[in-house]
């Protein structure tokens, strides 16, 4: 597997760096067509005219096979994609965004302005990843800045804004996402009113909710807990009676989610902080790698226990969130020290006691999701016989099995070009694992699949 | 412990004039809690009343006869009644456990073997003591099994032993004592370790007697099955990471520096009356339970299954 070895995107992407780290694109953005115009003009103009040509013409014939496939796709859409396309991509491209912006601000959703056709980047955009990234991991999705024209017009702007926000990481960390996302969906069914002919239980999931997933899909993969309450929620939404009125049933639905809300995130995480800080004892020396507010919390809470401990941080080399860790726990007096990479690890493994991780997801035999980079401290600790506590919600759990780092997983789309790429990921197998602690309490990391099965009982 | 603990929490349920579920779980909270600040090591004593509490809502939980709630006052009286009654056999069950233990156990143990224990448990006492004894199932007859024993002494424990060492020679198995410190040498001649254990953790650890864990660790190195003899009301949510993760502090580490005296810290002195230790899973390979054999991950699973 190729990664690169240091933070700088190497070549194949040709754009400055302030550029990269502002926007998240693709290495060839010039076809993403992102609300920074120039600079996409910029991109554009490299471009021979044979090259651009050739380039429609792919897109073209991409556009036409995704219209084919996909029902989601406006009925108008193959009369006026064709006129768009032949323009060529500047010049379309740049009326899209204009238009586009307008549509977002004033009536975005109502879909009446969404005329410059729904889908226009993503087949071109497939295509383009598809040849960078080497066959064998074409599996790999990756989050991409969808520019809000090109969404679905039924798509809510709570979820448009969700959805750059998610393609651009700014909400990153999965809980998060899953918080924003139930949010966002509240919004929806609140704007929602059932047409007429139909029933909301029948109408609402396959033609309201079916698109703003995908859209967010489209703008970064699902993490495993949104497919969870995703699956719960469409659930719920089966569930509503039909012969119910429909203010009801949305008051009942916002309800749900709202105690959804509270009992699998807000609560569990109070449980988890607590119930994690008992763990930590005085004189404990705890690594943690990276930055997850989970961990940041629960190490607060220690602290405010009166627990006597210090703090090592390991910081991932590409995102350096862990800093930010570090000077919170600094602030507050906790004993903190930081090193930036993973350089003389086992010698600062030494000097822990214990390894505290906050998992992304847990697979159902018991390996750990979390960000790429967690593994190698994890069996460096399992090394030295060291205690490795995951911290995770149990609405984190998925009932699928990964034994390796590639079946799921995600490319930073910072770091992908023509030559190498970075994973976001990686798995962390059972056996370096010691302890989980969920809000249903602390157990042994290979008994994942018995709370998913508890929890199925409750249920 | 554990036992005495819920038949105490039987009483206090019997003398209670509590009318509703809330109050009755209440009551059993705050009496386990009071239970517990009485005692240093409380995780044995939390695991019984925890059980017992999650028998009581389990209990609670059924609809009352007729099929009704237990919220109504006419059925949570007839339900308490049922439960006053069955809360007493279950603290009978539990007392008897030991010798289903033997049962389940006596299967495992087979001719010309060589079983090393430690510790004064009465469970393992109670295991050997019947396998060396003629078992009549009815249909058939077992037997005695002919096996002999090297008791590990604690001279901490030492009429505890005495009375298992005492016992097993009157039914003339042959038995060896020696000390802890001879458990190495003697590995080799062993074929399989049996021990009890004070409490059994969420993820098929057990918490036992203070030189338990170093013995575990003896018999993986030498390859032998490592046993541990254990009721099932010992098993709990406990979940310790490490050695030192009890919740109380056992005094057994204990740095001195500038005193004159030669005397080395004995472990009774200022520690624990009873210090124990953590064994983790890995080299635990198998549980005699009184309901079942188990492996480790199997009790993990039991212990999400009883009590989250």
């Amino acid at each position: 597997m190729s990664t690169e070895p240091n933070g700088e995107p190497s070549q194949g992407a040709p754009q400055p760096k302030e550029q990269s780290s502002k926007s998240i694109q693709p290495p060839k953005g010039e076809k993403t067509g992102t609300a920074e115009t120039p600079n996409a003009l910029s991109g554009e103009k490299k471009l021979s005219g044979a090259e651009l040509k050739k380039k429609a013409k792919e897109e073209k014939a991409a556009k036409r096979a995704l219209a084919k496939a996909s029902k989601e796709v406006a009925k108008g859409e193959a009369a006026v994609s064709s006129s768009p396309g032949q323009l060529g991509p500047s010049a379309g491209e740049v009326k899209g965004n204009k238009k586009g912006k307008q549509d977002a601000t004033a009536t975005a959703g109502s879909g009446a302005g969404g005329r410059p056709t729904p889908n226009r980047a993503t087949p071109s955009m497939v295509a383009e990843q598809k040849a960078t990234i080497p066959e064998c991991f074409s599996h790999l999705p990756m989050a991409k800045r969808l520019p809000m024209t090109q969404a679905d017009k039924s798509v809510h702007p709570a979820v448009l804004a969700l959805g750059q926000q998610m393609a651009t990481f700014t909400i990153d960390e999965s809980i998060n996402r899953l918080r924003a996302t139930l949010l966002a969906f509240k919004r929806v069914i609140a704007s929602y009113s059932t047409p007429a002919g139909h029933t909301l239980a029948r109408h609402f999931t396959p033609h309201v909710l079916g698109p703003q997933i995908d859209y967010l899909t489209s703008c970064r993969p699902m993490c495993f807990s949104m497919g969870n309450a995703i699956r719960w929620l469409k659930l719920q939404i089966s569930k509503i009676d039909m012969d119910s009125k429909e203010e009801d049933a949305k008051r009942d639905l916002c309800r749900a989610i709202d105690n959804f809300i509270t009992e699998r995130i807000t609560a569990a995480d109070e449980v988890i902080t607590e119930s994690g800080a008992k763990h930590i004892e005085n004189g404990d020396v705890v690594l943690v790698y990276g930055r997850s507010s989970l961990v940041e919390r629960t190490l607060l809470c220690a602290y405010s226990f009166g627990t006597n401990f210090s703090v090592f941080v390991i910081d991932d080399p590409y995102e350096r969130a862990g800093q930010l860790l570090a000077k919170t726990l600094a602030a507050e007096g906790i004993k903190v020290t930081y090193c930036g990479d993973f350089g003389g690890l086992i010698n600062h493994m030494r000097h822990a006691t214990k390894v505290l991780f906050a998992a992304d997801a847990m697979f159902s035999n018991g390996a750990m999701y979390a960000r790429a980079g967690a593994c190698d401290v994890a069996l460096a600790a399992n090394e030295l016989e060291k205690e490795v506590i995951t911290l995770c919600e149990t609405i984190n759990i998925t009932e699928r099995v990964a034994t390796d780092s590639l079946t799921y997983n995600e490319i930073d789309p910072e770091r992908c070009s023509a030559e190498a790429f970075r994973l976001l990921f990686d798995t962390t197998p059972v056996k370096y694992l010691n302890a989980l602690i969920t809000e249903l309490g602390c157990v042994a990391s290979k008994s994942a699949p018995i709370l998913l099965r508890k929890l199925e009982e409750f249920n | 412990m554990p036992i005495a603990a819920i038949e105490a929490l039987i009483e206090v349920l019997g003398q209670s004039q509590v009318a509703t579920v809330a109050e009755t779980i209440d009551l059993v909270e705050t009496q386990s809690a009071k239970l517990q600040c009485a005692v240093t090591n409380s995780i044995a004593l939390s695991h019984g009343t925890h059980l017992f509490r999650q028998y009581l809502v389990m209990s609670l939980k059924q609809p009352g006869p007729e099929g009704k709630e237990t919220s109504t006052q006419k059925n949570f009286d007839i339900v308490r009644q049922h439960l006053l009654r069955n809360g007493r056999l279950f603290a009978q069950r539990a007392k008897n456990a030991r010798e289903r233990i033997a049962v389940n156990g006596r299967r495992h143990i087979h001719d010309g073997e060589t079983i090393l224990t430690y510790g004064g448990s009465r469970v393992v006492g109670t295991l050997l003591g019947r396998a060396a004894e003629k078992h009549d199932f009815g249909h058939f007859v077992d037997d005695p099994i002919r096996f002999k024993v090297i008791y590990a002494i604690d001279p901490a424990l030492e009429t505890e032993s005495n009375k298992v060492i005492a016992a097993l020679r009157a039914k003339g198995v042959p038995v060896a004592t020696i000390p802890a410190t001879a458990v190495s040498y003697a590995m080799s001649k062993v074929d399989m370790v049996i021990v009890g254990a004070d409490a059994v953790t969420a993820n098929g650890g057990i918490i036992a007697r203070l030189g338990t864990f170093q013995i575990a660790q003896l018999a993986k190195e030498n390859k032998k099955q490592f046993v541990v003899a254990a009721e099932q009301h010992k098993f709990g949510k406990t979940f310790p990471c490490g050695q030192f993760d009890y919740g109380f502090d056992q005094g057994v580490i204990d740095f001195r520096a500038g005193s004159t005296s030669t005397s080395y810290n004995k472990i009774p002195k200022e520690t624990l009356a009873k210090p124990i230790d953590y064994t983790k899973p890995d080299y635990v390979n198998m549980f005699i339970a009184d309901h079942k054999v188990l492996t480790p991950s199997e009790v993990a699973k039991e212990v999400i299954d009883m009590l989250l």
